[in-house]
């Protein structure tokens, strides 16, 4: 009973509150009505049953809600507009509810609208779109829960008061808006995917949000390759989670892992999720990086991935992107080149990654008192234990060797 | 929703601009003007635009226990400052944006969105 109200609540509640708002045009007195009818849900059906059609019982129960509370609230004039709507939509409890329109789409674009800050998109596509409570969601973000509710509100009243618009944004805008929903999603997951300890299990929780999300953008944007591309990097990179920190929580490098804690399963979903992406034929940043990933649970050629990593800088030209290139393209053999890319970077000052890929190569081509100075460039601008302890070991090795 | 653009720019880079000049500046962002106009005319018919007298000519006033300071302006030290403002009714914050961005000063100067609250 509790398990089937709780599957039927995540499912049904991003369906609601998008119809909802789709009606009354705005999203706050959405979540009420919505909230309203779950919290009658919670009374009745464990008492009386589930009803056959659970999603068409929460929009009726949450219209027949709302009604009310537009007759006891508003002014005249909203008031009759928003009454007419609501008389528009079913109000029959056993109606199929994928009769009426899919506006979680459109509810999506709200919640990841560029005019809201990076935070407020992300808790409010999780209370929206995930229908994650807010005490949850707090929690995931370590912050106190007052906090997130009153970032929630806060974006909730940016979206009314600045015109917001809830729609799919039209094709002409679409290219600008889409990245920003895929952002949306990679940050819930890369929060996730950052906690390592056990105190922060609950914190992975947002990686499996963000892989539902991600599948439920695949189902509504079946035409859209970045989204897939985006579903088979989070798929791939989730599957090497247990891998990838040791007994101590510290870093395993990838070449490190002990592939047998990697998840085939996901694996395999990951690819083939990958290989649909890519037979739209219409290559972007997401799907290159799982092709990336991709080569990396597979083994491929390293040369294939210092050229995919050099696709991935013409879409997206930033150090990070640059610096990541250099290393495969001295992975791939080519030591020389791989440094003379990371001696060209610019703008990556006091990030510890460069000095420490550097010293990296410097000591695989052999020339220590160079690799020795770039690994205390690197000790110099971490905080980070597990990485202090990998560098400092490096530094003690190379040392040893210019010493004799 | 109702929206007011404001448009700032920095009104010293007329300063010692002869006429000449000017009128060759003005003609120049015509066909801008001409654009928006088309453009906020579709969305509004309504749409209101004007411009404003140059900031230094502006009088400040204030309340000052009960007794009235007037000051020159401008208010603010900023350099950019309202040169105008338009009033316009539009579907929403993405029209607004679109909209905004057809006013020639968003090229040398800013446009600032500011929703009118509904009364």
């Amino acid at each position: 009973m509790t398990v089937s109200l709780e599957a039927t609540f995540r499912e049904e509640w991003p369906r609601a509150v998008a119809i909802l708002t789709r009606v009354l045009g705005d999203l706050s007195l959405a979540e009420d009505a919505v909230q309203d009818a779950f919290a009658t849900a919670l009374e009745r059906w464990p008492r009386d049953g589930v009803p056959r059609s659970p999603g068409a019982w929460i929009v009726a129960t949450a219209r027949n809600g709302a009604i009310d509370r537009i007759r006891r609230e508003r002014t005249f004039a909203r008031k009759a507009e928003m009454l007419a709507r609501l008389q528009d939509l079913s109000d029959d409890p056993d109606a199929d509810v994928s009769s009426i329109p899919d506006e979680r789409l459109a509810l999506l674009f709200t919640c990841c609208h560029p005019a809201l800050a990076v935070e407020a998109r992300v808790a409010l596509t999780l209370r929206e779109v995930a229908g994650l409570a807010t005490p949850e969601i707090a929690r995931a973000f370590l912050v106190p829960e007052p906090t997130l509710a009153q970032r929630l509100v806060r974006a909730k009243r940016r979206v009314r008061e600045t015109g917001i618009p809830f729609r799919v944004p039209p094709d002409h805008l679409l290219p600008d808006r889409l990245p920003d929903v895929l952002r949306v999603l990679y940050l819930v997951f890369n929060e996730g995917y950052a906690a390592t300890s056990g105190a922060e299990l609950v914190r992975r929780e947002l990686c499996a949000e963000a892989i539902r999300l991600a599948k439920l953008l695949c189902v509504l944007m079946p035409d859209e390759p970045e989204a897939f591309g985006l579903l088979a990097l989070l798929l791939l990179q989730d599957s090497r989670r247990e891998a990838r920190s040791g007994r101590d929580g510290e870093l395993v490098l990838l070449a490190d892992q002990d592939r047998s804690l990697w998840d085939r399963a996901a694996i395999d979903e990951g690819l083939r999720v990958l290989d649909r992406a890519e037979a739209m034929r219409r290559p972007g940043p997401y799907q290159l990086q799982a092709a990336i990933a991709a080569g990396h649970a597979e083994g491929t050629d390293p040369s294939v991935i210092a050229v995919l990593y050099g696709a991935l800088e013409q879409f997206e030209p930033t150090p990070v992107v640059r610096l990541n290139r250099a290393v495969a393209v001295a992975l791939a053999g080519d030591l020389e080149g791989g440094l003379a890319l990371l001696d060209a970077l610019e703008g990556l000052d006091g990030y510890s990654y460069l000095p420490a890929a550097r010293a990296d190569l410097l000591r695989r081509l052999g020339r220590a008192e160079e690799a020795a100075v770039a690994y205390r460039d690197a000790l110099a601008l971490t905080e980070n234990a597990a990485e202090r302890r990998f560098l400092a070991h490096r530094l003690e090795e190379v040392t040893a060797s210019t010493s004799w | 929703m109702k929206y007011a653009l404001l448009v700032y720019s920095d009104q010293s880079s007329w300063e010692g601009v002869d006429e000449e000049e000017a009128a060759r500046r003005r003609a120049e962002s015509m066909p801008r003007w001409v654009t928006l106009f088309e453009e906020m005319g579709k969305a509004d018919p309504s749409s209101e635009g004007r411009e404003l007298v140059a900031a230094s000519e502006a009088k400040v006033v204030r309340m000052v226990d009960g007794e009235r300071v007037v000051t020159d302006g401008p208010f603010a030290e900023t350099k950019e400052m309202i040169g105008g403002l338009f009033l316009t009714d539009l579907p929403d914050l993405d029209e607004a944006i679109r909209i905004a961005a057809l006013v020639p000063a968003a090229e040398y100067g800013s446009l600032e969105i500011r929703p009118i609250v509904e009364m």
